[in-house]
């Protein structure tokens, strides 16, 4: 029973991360039906600025100045070379992001320097008793932050005027347009947020071992999240990331036991594998939006 | 003449022009009789130290951007422009002195690209200082042998032994892996061996040796490979866990290692790790994983670390003045040392050629690698059997020391690798 729920928190700990990420990845597709590429370099950059933050302004101070730095960042990079593109075809401006990730992640991979960076966060490795289960301190922050950071996010697009505006935008750009909403803010917001929410999956990824140049490639577990979920739900992603990562830490604990002529590492596999059953259901996802069209 | 006319001898003139080829020049005489031809001339390197001199220019094909063995390949590239420099100063290599500025490439660990920047400078360059990869550099292998060129790689693959035109140097990871298991079966007396290891043959050719040892030493031998990225160690760490072998060789990137290691103690593992060099990173000791690493990790090495006291240590901290140590730059200046063996020696028989190179590689009994590695290595002239480096070392992680490491086992050879036959790449 231990081992199960040390496994489960280890999974939705990590499926925090990759929910975190699958978020940018869907505000940002809602609003401009373009997946973004470029969620890794800021999760990548937003963990090196906090590692070179956090002895001067305390790990907390640093996380802060860095989500907000990271999502003007995402910010810029929008209003620069993204908005020139609208009405392009999308699959031209999603290789447009992936051109921006290089660019960003050659530019940070230079302040990593030689040696594996640190973030300095207070956890560590450390453990604390659980429903009597001995689990990692920093599995449980990332869960409580993506819960809060999820729960201030449906009240964001539920309440606030802006949030109503962004939801508009998704719904049908030129309708909202016709309201008087400025659809060039909503996709500035919505690259903002994206930045926010990758620099603090970076460095919640960080706590680990630390930063170098190949954390980025864990934003790459957000993808079968966001298709999981459905690409155009936030619930979804939330839903999508910690399944990934339950399902991963699972199989990796139990499958040796239970199945093991599946192989080693198919606990890699194994959202995939999820993903693959989801979509034969249901093919646009857990909550994905069905799409009609008349022919 | 009318635009299209035009269009059609300038298409021809660059088809003629592309026919020429680059590598196909013929040989010359150069400077003091020696015979030259690709990657040779006659006038002075760019920045010479002496512009009466001609000029040797050798390529670089590096991960120096974005690729995940950056960390180590800049230092390696800085460090051999540091090495070739002094070599400069010291009067260069017969009338001619080494440029390593000019054709330096960005290979971002893929294959495919290497192969393309290899062919863009391929017809520029006598011999390459560096070809940093095994899978990368074994994308050009067919063609480095074709034209004869002479590689100095940066990895430290089995293969190389048995490829004529690879100047090797150091243990192989196979080697290095067989003497690790060896090491910990003599003083620590385990009984049991897991290698976690990235698939590919860094991964592939430490597993094989570390089985060649167990099944010598009649240990209990488990394999089990893992993928870079740290949210992918989850099977490997279960797989520690839950074997609880004595002994994990790892052959990972750092932060891999470190998340290992570190979640294996979490959940009380309390066996050894050693792991080859490429998983040591100075920057592990600040992570959250350092007291794991301190208590459980042990580092095999193919050379001694940055601080030696040898002459050839010395000459290279004295010429990398300023930098944050790191033993990429003993790496990269370890690895020059047979290449320049070769062009003196190439030098000496008059036949600076492509081929004049590879023969005075073939000739070479021994380097001169100023006490960085153990008289007798670098024999080029032997077989794969006779020629094979195999001695190592172990270290421990150390706060004080410049690299993060501090010895603990001077140079030596195990029983396994010292009767093994390498009649083949271990991992084949």
């Amino acid at each position: 029973m231990d081992e199960f729920l040390q496994s489960l928190i280890r999974g939705l700990g990590n499926g925090s991360i990759y929910s975190l990420l699958a978020l940018g990845f869907v505000i940002i597709y809602k609003s401009t039906q373009v997946i973004s590429f470029a969620q890794p370099a800021f999760m990548l950059a937003g963990a090196v600025l906090v590692s070179y933050l956090a002895p001067a302004v305390s790990f907390f101070g640093a996380v802060l100045v860095a989500a907000v730095v990271i999502a003007v960042l995402a910010l810029g990079v929008e209003r620069t070379v993204l908005r020139p593109m609208v009405g392009k075809p999308v699959f031209v401006v999603a290789i447009i992001t992936i051109g921006v990730d290089v660019v960003v992640r050659v530019v940070t991979n230079a302040f990593i320097g030689l040696d594996v960076r640190q973030v300095g966060d207070p956890w560590g490795l450390d453990t604390i008793s659980f429903l009597g289960a001995e689990v990692q301190q920093r599995y449980l922050v990332m869960i409580a932050t993506t819960a809060v950071v999820t729960a201030a996010l449906f009240l964001f697009f539920r309440y606030s005027r802006i949030g109503l505006a962004m939801r508009a935008v998704a719904y049908d750009q030129e309708v909202a347009l016709a309201q008087g909403i400025s659809v060039g803010s909503v996709f500035a917001l919505s690259w903002a947020l994206a930045g926010g929410l990758a620099a603090l999956a970076g460095v919640f990824v960080a706590t680990g071992a630390g930063v170098d140049q190949q954390l980025w490639i864990v934003a790459l577990k957000a993808l079968p999240a966001i298709i999981l979920g459905g690409l155009e739900s936030l619930g979804g992603a939330v839903v999508g990331g910690l399944a990934v990562g339950v399902v991963e830490s699972l199989f990796g604990t139990y499958q040796g036991d239970f199945a093991p002529w599946l192989g080693p590492n198919f606990g890699l596999v194994a959202p995939y594998a999820l993903m693959l059953l989801v979509l034969l259901v249901r093919p646009y996802g857990l909550f994905g939006k069905r799409e009609v069209e008349r022919l | 003449m009318s635009g299209k006319r035009l269009a059609v001898v300038f298409v021809g003139a660059l088809l003629l022009a592309s026919c020429r080829g680059g590598d196909g020049a013929a040989p010359q005489e150069g400077a003091g009789g020696v015979k030259v031809d690709a990657g040779v001339t006659s006038e002075a390197c760019p920045n010479a130290v002496d512009k009466s001199k001609g000029c040797i220019y050798l390529g670089t094909i590096s991960d120096l951007t974005e690729g995940p063995f950056k960390t180590l390949a800049v230092p390696i590239t800085d460090s051999q422009k540091a090495f070739w420099k002094r070599v400069n100063d010291k009067g260069g290599i017969g009338g001619y002195e080494v440029d390593v500025t000019k054709y330096v490439k960005d290979n971002k660990y893929n294959p495919q690209i290497h192969n393309q920047v290899y062919q863009e400078i391929k017809g520029n360059v006598l011999a390459l200082t560096q070809t940093l990869g095994s899978p990368t550099t074994a994308a050009i292998l067919p063609d480095l042998e074709s034209t004869q060129m002479v590689s100095v790689p940066a990895s430290w693959t089995s293969l190389w032994g048995f490829e004529e035109v690879v100047l090797e140097s150091g243990a192989n990871y196979c080697v290095e892996s067989m003497n690790t298991v060896d090491y910990a079966v003599d003083k620590m007396g385990v009984k049991s061996v897991m290698a976690v290891h990235l698939a590919g043959d860094y991964g592939d050719d430490a597993a094989a040796g570390a089985k060649i040892a167990a099944e010598k030493r009649g240990l209990t031998f488990e394999s089990v490979t893992t993928q870079t990225g740290q949210d992918n160690q989850g099977g490997a760490i279960d797989a520690v866990v839950s074997k609880k072998p004595d002994l994990v060789v790892l052959t990972t990137g750092p932060t891999d290692a470190a998340v290992i290691i570190g979640q294996a103690a979490a959940r009380g593992y309390k066996g050894k790790f050693i792991g080859t060099s490429p998983t040591w990173n100075p920057g592990l000791l600040k992570s959250p994983a350092a007291p794991a690493i301190k208590a459980l990790y042990l580092q095999s090495a193919p050379w001694k670390a940055w601080n030696t006291e040898s002459v050839g240590h010395t000459a290279m901290r004295a010429a990398l003045p300023g930098v944050t140590p790191n033993d990429g730059y003993t790496a990269g200046w370890v690895w020059a040392y047979p290449l320049k063996a070769a062009l003196e020696k190439a030098v000496q028989n008059k036949d600076l050629t492509r081929a004049g190179v590879l023969a005075a590689a073939r000739q070479l009994t021994s380097v001169d690698y100023e006490g960085m590695l153990p008289s007798g290595a670098g024999n080029f002239s032997a077989s794969p059997q006779e020629g094979t480096f195999r001695q190592s070392l172990i270290y421990r992680p150390d706060d004080a020391a410049p690299t993060g490491v501090s010895l603990v086992e001077e140079f030596f050879t195990g029983p396994t690798a010292k009767d093994f036959k390498f009649e083949k790449p271990c991992y084949q």
